[in-house]
């Protein structure tokens, strides 16, 4: 099944007529989404307007940390199949999961300013994805850090797969150092139930943020491929060329 | 495979004893080591201010912190120069078992680089104003932390090997990895330092250890069978 779709080529038909599809849904989910959440949803009794970063954050950082799992499942592909396309896959998951990571924390901070009165708290969940970051960026720098590019995609595959052994390690012993430092009185995204109304643009937007990454991913593994197919055909020309000369 | 199991400790410590050999040749690596470990943990008080009250919050944290940084230069020299000269390509490609080498290496590494620093340490806790009935405890937290530090130390030697500029890299790759035995072991001594037991979090810092213990050697093996292959 697997060795089934992991020719470019078929991978190329069956997302040709996906992509359009992601596009179009992404689209109508994240703008509905966003009605919803900007215009037509409760305040938050203490929050007030700052509520609504909650309906980019949440879905962004669900996709950062979603996207980690995934690559690291495309890395295993890739160590164990040694599948071409498990590598671009992975290649394209990583610079996306980073954006989100990032998107998360910037959007994290945006409201932690009227939230917590500072753009910045050392909170075990915040500590938590800014680690989940650098470890998507040292896959990207180990992945891109040797003269064949390909080199270096099997060390970082393993890289991204003891990430996915430790990053619950890390969540686990940041949430123990933050509650052996303070006692958690920082107020929380996840309330302790939360509106029906504020319930319904979150999913939407959670649906449109996923259909999204999808699509960017796509592209992405797209580009790469015709960037393969460009490099290949270069070096088929500057062999012709060779052999003229010899 | 045929080599035995019983000959699997011969080779097991003869590796420590070359690799020990091979690196308390010259002393000036070990000397360095220490003697940056030394002026990070000087640059501290010199930043924070000479008052008591200040350092007295940051000192425990201060001497992991300096541990870590002092010990990761050296991580990249664990395998570098073994892979250059070609001798990691013979190893790996003889019977002996690959793993049980690797974890030689990274047991020499923490005999030759980890544990003359934490024999020092009681000269860093009197320079950060420790307490005495500490000091126990911080040699016990950095022995077991820094065998941890030198089991994914290896891990991080071999996934930029070959790579450019991976001394640059290293560091990027392995801190995050090594976070948590930061937390357990200032844990421990901040539980010590206010009169709590320290056992949870000492249990932990094991348990985490013995983690890295099983895996270091298989995937450090796995990453320098990818290093060679290319």
């Amino acid at each position: 099944m697997f060795n089934w779709l992991a020719n470019p080529n078929r991978f190329n038909r069956i997302t040709n007529k996906a992509q359009p599809f992601f596009a179009l849904f992404s689209i109508v989910t994240i703008i509905f989404g966003l009605y919803f959440g900007l215009f037509d949803s409760p305040k938050d009794y203490q929050q007030g307007d700052a509520v609504r970063i909650m309906y980019v954050h949440v879905p962004s950082a669900w996709l950062a940390s979603g996207l980690y799992l995934s690559l690291a499942v495309s890395c295993i592909f890739y160590l164990v199949w040694k599948h071409p396309l498990a590598d671009i896959i992975s290649r394209s998951i990583a610079p996306i999961g980073a954006l989100f990571s990032l998107l998360t924390l910037i959007t994290g901070s945006l409201w932690g300013k009227p939230m917590w009165g500072t753009w910045w708290v050392w909170d075990a969940r915040l500590t938590s994805m800014l680690i989940l970051f650098f470890f998507y960026a040292g896959y990207i720098l180990l992945s891109n850090a040797f003269e064949r590019k390909i080199d270096g995609s099997k060390s970082a595959a393993v890289l991204a797969i003891i990430g996915v052994i430790n990053l619950p390690i890390i969540k686990f012993s940041v949430d123990w150092w933050h509650t052996l430092h303070q006692p958690s009185s920082i107020l929380k995204l996840d309330g302790p139930s939360i509106n029906e109304q504020m319930l319904l643009p979150l999913i939407l937007m959670i649906i449109g943020f996923s259909f999204l990454s999808s699509y960017l991913i796509i592209l992405n593994v797209k580009t790469k491929l015709i960037e393969k197919k460009c490099e290949a055909l270069i070096l088929k020309s500057n062999l012709n060329e060779i052999s003229k000369l010899g | 495979m045929n080599v035995k199991n019983s000959s699997w400790t011969v080779l097991f410590i003869s590796h420590i004893k070359r690799d020990v050999l091979v690196n308390t040749r010259s002393l000036i690596d070990v000397i360095s080591v220490f003697g940056f470990m030394l002026l990070i943990i000087i640059l501290f008080p010199i930043g924070i201010g000479p008052t008591k009250e200040k350092l007295d919050i940051v000192s425990n944290a201060v001497l992991w912190i300096s541990l870590i940084i002092a010990i990761i230069p050296s991580l990249e020299k664990m395998l570098q120069k073994d892979f250059d000269s070609g001798w990691l390509d013979q190893i790996a490609t003889s019977p002996a078992p690959l793993e049980i080498i690797l974890l030689a290496k990274s047991i020499s590494h923490w005999l030759i680089v980890i544990i003359p620093l934490i024999l020092a340490s009681p000269l860093f806790a009197i320079l950060l104003d420790l307490e005495f009935n500490q000091i126990p405890w911080i040699i016990l937290s950095m022995t077991i932390g820094g065998l941890s530090i030198s089991l994914i130390g290896i891990i991080g030697a071999a996934l930029v090997l070959g790579a450019r500029r991976g001394n640059v890299l290293l560091p990027v790759l392995i801190i995050p990895l090594i976070i948590p035995i930061l937390i357990f072991g200032v844990g421990i001594n901040e539980a010590v330092k206010i009169g709590n037991s320290p056992l949870s979090n000492l249990f932990l810092l094991i348990a985490f250890s013995l983690i890295y213990l099983v895996i270091s050697p298989f995937v450090s093996a796995l990453l320098i069978r990818i290093a060679i292959s290319r």
